[in-house]
């Protein structure tokens, strides 16, 4: 009897990736009463799934099926019910229910942007630009989805925009992002996912992507400003010309840093003006909600429009993620980047690559460092001090690191590259200093030597990439 | 175990006692356990029994018999535990292999509680000594690493890494088990029977093979000839309270049309078609004129060449059936007076060029059953995806679930649309394969289509008033929505203001606007459809959309997919987002429903070699813009794409075709052009999208 040849072990027997003691896995029946919430966490290596035997569900806004079975992956998420439901729960996870939500709330928060798109459809304007800030773990992106998926079901197409470095949205971390949604959102796979070359079971998004390549937008303000100036710049274009877009608005989600005063506030600021912000929701945070009426209440936008500023309650549903859980969801990010889900194999390809054949721009980390250290005695080292970006050579130190490819060409100024969107990222899966050769996972199997490719700090290194 | 032991008699009428056990039966159980302790002294010829019983029982009922022996060493303890305790490694791990994973976790639960002393009791040694349980639960935890490290090493992919070339198909490819690590796991109901396979998960069911799994017969290739005794009186049994264990499979009534394993029904099927064909060749060769008999020729032969070219799925293959049985009556009777045309009329009404569809390709159920009949059958498959691998449930009455109280776990799941499954004891409708559609309508799955007597599609049992379930309000003074009297939903007008005490007030009438204000919901996805004209056709489409991607799934799995590059930005500033089921098909390269699309991308799919000279123009002197590089699998070089060579210089293909269009107004005019610029461009972001891929 050959054991590994067990068919089928490993599917649904949840194991789990470190030395968390294997659960055992049952099914239970949760009956939800109107208006309550199922909250459930499932470890990161671990699944669990779940059918709505009756009644209604949903999951940050997007209706499940009925008696379809959803798969959940190292998840902390939360099904709702406005008619009350029957959920089928297989496997173990951490989980109860909440009868109090801010979910009424939330709800009429859409149906208020909705008489705003409506409004903005009759004259031919431009629906509402919302910016959700509030401090990390306070559910921002949580709402952000709930919104989308409100809106995509009466039919909008929101522009949904990313700021928020450290988590990726339709791409890896490191990126910001901006997206027109007219689809379901995949409940199973946090937005769903950028385009492959096959097809897929829940529609792909379009994904525009600019790196940034740091976590926090104060780690280099002169980076980061720019880049959330170019995304802008490209999002209220494909508003101005797409009519569908332009009444839906845009959602833009930001970085939780920024909600803490000081040098955030200056984040939010430029936020605002770049993307014609009309409307903040603050959430939780009741110092944050007087800290932005004070800054926005005489503010006009460019069309000399007041911005409406509403507080929502947190959820009592947000849970504060560790640093140790983030940074296992990046890494599943990158991996279903290169490798696809479940639902979903990707193949990526390697190449064999010289070192001089490749141009690499590490991104300086930070806005002052280089002026007051600098090696003694190099002069002439100013004016590349200014620099963005600094050209270097591929070392053993890069392996396992992720380098964003560029739509831009190598003789492209800094400045131009920084504005350029990105094409895909690849990972330094070796590099042999003595052969003088990278080895480089791609998503894609063309040339890559004729862009200029740019290292960043983040997403930080990812060993368990490849074996 | 028959050594002559004196205790012969015991074991044997513990083991007939033992085939009794079909479930989990508390009474049983503990019937069995007091003949155990009644009879230590003979407890090895018991044991043994037991274990014989445990390895040579069908997987679904290994379980009951494994609480058996569980019972026994926690109630009787000694001496049994010894005996058990013996060969305890192989009992278990045998049966572990052979039954599906809701009863390994019950089994893992049980090995769990052998670790531990009897509960309650003053015995503080565990149920089974660790040197027993310990090889067991070691043995698992390697299988479990080595189903992690399988899929590790298969996520990997590490020929495909090495290799530039054509990725290799998955390693697991030819075994009958689906690859696990590309599959969600499937549901597996309580008491199924054991499945040798992980059954692909519902939403990847289609066009898939679905050999013996989808009807919950046991498999037998592992059992001796005791097996189907009791197989059969397990068959027969009415589903029992505490594990109704599977439909009861209908073909053990004597109806012919029910369903056999598909193979039979697959066999008879074509040789009926065949049967049918010769008689058909034999009418025409009579009535070379009489278009009937040809339209029945062609509709045959096409049938005949789905079924060998396509699985298909059970229902499918009933209606296909019934259709068959009924063109059999039909041409022994006489030939049709006037049958309806079979194949699509062929201006798709969407398409604006007027050329017909190419009718070259293999025949599609749409060619054969008309036009949407993919999407009926798409709702057909989606809704016994609905409750996957179970054979169909039987028609339920829509009961309003949301208040029902808490049913028994393992009845059959409340089933969303109450519309009965055409049943083959319906009234006998018109004997054309068109009237396969007809019986779509009348079923409620299909929209559109001339036929006007459709009748809706169910509403959603929602309760009728949502106030009742609402919480009560913290804020009394608030306005209410009127409860009574109200006026239509629609009519109550959206009064949310984005203020805090606005935002606090309950509008259920709103909420239906994200629910039955917006039609029924898809059984995939559950995205909604209103039910008029409009919104059925879109769901159909849609329906359509989600069987062809399906499809697609399974051949591109085989042909290995990658992430596409990211798109520029301006080819996404100039993108659009269509409704999903038709961005993704453009996305995906082409077969959409509409054939003008299709050529035109087929058009943008002109390519050339990146050429090799360095002087030759790399922009397209049309519109200034570069060309798309990209590696063509097929090719096995790098080429540009939407590409044409015209003297020594290259242009976009479709700047080209514009430029000679406009150049020329007397050539037959390009397929593009009757696009807006704007389209144009859309399309050619789309598939530059793709030309990535
Ligand atoms: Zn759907
Ligand atoms: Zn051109």
């Amino acid at each position: 009897m050959s054991i590994p040849g067990i068919p089928g072990l490993g599917q649904s027997v949840p194991v789990a990736t470190s030395s968390a003691p294997v659960t055992v896995a049952t099914t239970a029946i949760h009956e939800l009463a109107p208006n309550s919430e199922w909250r459930f966490e499932v470890a990161i290596g671990q699944s669990i799934e779940v059918r709505v035997l009756s009644g209604t569900a949903e999951i940050f806004g997007t209706e499940l099926a009925l008696n379809h079975t959803y798969t959940f992956h190292g998840t902390k998420s939360s099904i709702y019910t406005w008619h009350g439901t029957r959920l089928e729960v297989t496997g173990s996870c951490e989980e109860y229910i909440a009868e109090e939500t801010p979910m009424i709330a939330y709800v009429n928060t859409h149906f208020a942007l909705e008489k705003l798109r409506q409004q903005a459809q009759q004259d031919g304007k431009e629906g509402p630009r919302v910016l959700v800030v509030g401090p990390s773990n306070s559910g921002k992106t949580s709402l952000m989805k709930l919104l989308t998926s409100y809106a995509i079901r009466m039919g909008r197409q929101p522009l949904v925009v990313n700021t928020d470095s450290r988590e990726g949205l339709l791409s890896i971390p490191g990126c910001l992002t901006a997206t027109a949604f007219a689809s379901i959102v995949d409940v199973e796979q946090g937005w769903g996912s950028s385009p492959t070359s096959g097809p897929s079971p829940v529609p792909v998004k379009l994904p525009l992507c600019y790196y940034y390549g740091l976590a926090s937008p104060e780690d280099n303000t002169k980076l980061f400003k720019p880049v959330l100036t170019r995304l802008a710049l490209a999002a209220t274009s494909r508003m101005a010309e797409d009519a569908n877009v332009k009444e839906s608005g845009m959602l833009i989600d930001t970085p939780g840093v920024i909600s803490q005063g000081k040098g955030g506030y200056d984040i939010i600021s430029h936020i605002v003006s770049e993307f014609s912000v009309n409307t903040i929701l603050v959430l939780g945070s009741e110092r944050l909600y007087s800290d932005m009426q004070r800054k926005f209440s005489t503010y006009r936008t460019s069309n000399s429009e007041a911005i409406t500023l509403v507080r929502l309650d947190k959820s009592g549903g947000c849970v504060d993620r560790d640093d140790a859980y983030m940074q296992k969801s990046r890494e599943a990010a990158i991996k279903e980047y290169f490798f696809g889900d479940v639902k979903r194999t990707l193949s990526p390809h390697t190449q064999q690559v010289d070192f001089d054949s490749l141009t690499i721009y590490k991104i300086r980390e930070s806005n002052n460092m280089y002026a007051a250290f600098l090696p003694g005695g190099q002069e002439e080292a100013e004016p590349e001090a200014e620099s963005l970006y600094e050209a270097v050579e591929p070392t053993s130190q890069m392996q396992h690191c992720l380098l964003a490819v560029m739509y831009a060409s190598l003789n492209d100024s800094q400045e131009a590259i920084r504005d350029a969107s990105v094409m895909g990222f690849v990972y330094v899966a070796d590099v042999d200093d003595k052969k003088r050769r990278v080895r480089l996972l791609s998503p894609v199997n063309t040339r890559i030597a004729d862009r200029p490719l740019i290292l960043g700090s983040w997403p930080e290194p990812t060993m368990s990439l490849i074996g | 175990m028959s050594y002559g032991i004196p205790s012969d008699e015991v074991a044997e009428d513990f083991r007939q006692a033992l085939e009794d056990l079909q479930i989990n039966s508390r009474y049983e159980i503990s019937n069995l356990t007091v003949i155990a302790k009644e009879n230590t002294e003979h407890a090895l010829a018991i044991s043994e029994a037991l274990k014989n019983h445990i390895k040579q029982t069908p997987p679904q009922k290994k379980l009951p018999a494994f609480y058996v022996l569980d019972s026994v060493v926690k109630n009787v303890g000694t001496p049994y535990t010894l005996f058990f305790g013996r060969q305890l490694y192989s009992t278990f791990m045998e049966a572990y292999a052979l039954v599906d994973n809701n009863v390994r976790r019950k089994m893992d639960e049980m090995l769990k509680t052998w670790k531990e002393p009897v509960p309650g009791s003053i015995d503080t040694r565990p149920v089974f000594p660790p040197e027993v349980t310990r090889p067991i639960e070691n043995a698992l935890i390697k299988a479990r690493t080595s189903a992690v490290q399988a899929h590790q090493e298969h996520l990997r992919s590490q020929q495909q890494l090495m290799n530039r070339g054509r990725p290799s198909p998955v390693p697991y490819r030819d075994t009958p088990t689906p690859p696990n690590t590309t599959r969600q796991p499937a549901p597996v109901p309580q008491g199924y029977p054991q499945q040798p396979y992980q059954p692909p998960s519902n939403g990847h069911a289609y066009g898939q093979p679905n050999g013996n799994q989808q009807y919950g017969l046991p498999s037998v290739r592992t059992h001796s000839y005791r097996v189907s005794k009791p197989m059969l009186n397990e068959m027969k049994r009415p589903p029992s309270q505490q594990y109704p264990p599977t439909q009861v499979p209908s073909w053990q009534q004597p109806q012919p049309q029910g369903y056999h394993t598909q193979e039979t029904s697959i066999d008879s099927l074509n040789s009926d078609i065949a049967n049918l064909i010769l008689t058909s060749k034999a009418d025409f060769a009579q009535n070379p004129y009489d278009s009937s008999i040809q339209t029945r020729l062609k509709a045959l032969l096409d049938l005949q060449s789905i079924l060998q070219s396509q699985k298909l799925p059970p229902d499918q293959i009933a209606l296909i059936r019934e259709q068959v049985t009924q063109l059999g009556e039909a041409s022994r009777a006489n030939p049709q007076p006037k049958p309806q045309r079979i194949h699509a009329p062929s201006p798709v009404p969407v398409a604006a060029t007027p050329t017909p569809p190419p009718v070259t390709q293999a025949p599609s159920l749409e060619s054969v059953l008309g036009p949407g009949a993919r999407g009926a059958l798409a709702a057909l498959l989606a809704r016994q995806s609905a409750t996957p691998q179970i054979a169909t449930p039987p028609p339920q009455p829509a009961v309003p679930a949301i208040r029902s109280p808490p049913t028994q776990m393992a009845q059959p799941a409340y089933q969303p649309i109450p519309t009965p499954i055409p049943s083959t004891s319906t009234p006998v409708p018109p004997t054309d394969t068109s009237a396969l559609l007809q019986r779509l309508k009348a079923a409620g799955i299909l929209g559109g289509g001339p036929t006007t007597s459709t009748p809706p599609i169910p509403p959603l049992p929602l309760p009728a008033s949502f106030p009742a379930g609402f919480p009560s309000l913290p804020f009394m003074g608030m306005p209410q929505p009127p409860n009574g009297s109200r006026p239509a939903m629609a009519t109550i007008p959206n009064d949310v203001e984005l203020k805090a005490t606005s935002l606090k007030i309950p509008r259920p009438h709103l909420i239906a606007s994200l629910y039955e204000q917006l039609g029924a919901p898809c059984t995939q996805c559950g995205r909604r459809f209103k039910s008029d004209e409009e919104g059925r056709k879109k769901k159909t489409a849609h329906m359509d959309w989600h069987f062809r991607v399906h499809q697609r799934m399974t051949e591109a799995e085989k042909r290995g997919q990658h992430r596409s590059w990211y798109v520029d930005e301006l080819d996404w500033i100039k993108s659009r987002e269509g409704p999903d089921d038709q961005t993704n098909d453009m996305l995906d390269g082409g077969k959409t429903s509409g054939e003008d699309a299709f050529a035109a991308v087929k058009t943008k799919l002109q390519y050339l070699p990146v050429p090799d000279d360095p002087a030759a123009n790399n922009v397209c002197p049309i519109c200034q813009e570069k060309f798309e590089m990209k590696w063509l699998d097929d090719a096995q070089e790098f080429v540009w794409m939407d590409a044409t060579k015209v003297g020594k210089t290259i242009y976009h293909a479709s700047c080209f075709a514009e430029a000679a269009k406009d150049g020329s107004r007397g050539t037959p005019e390009p397929l593009l052009g009757k696009r807006k610029a704007e389209e144009d461009h859309v399309l050619r972001t789309k598939i530059k999208t793709e030309s990535f891929a």
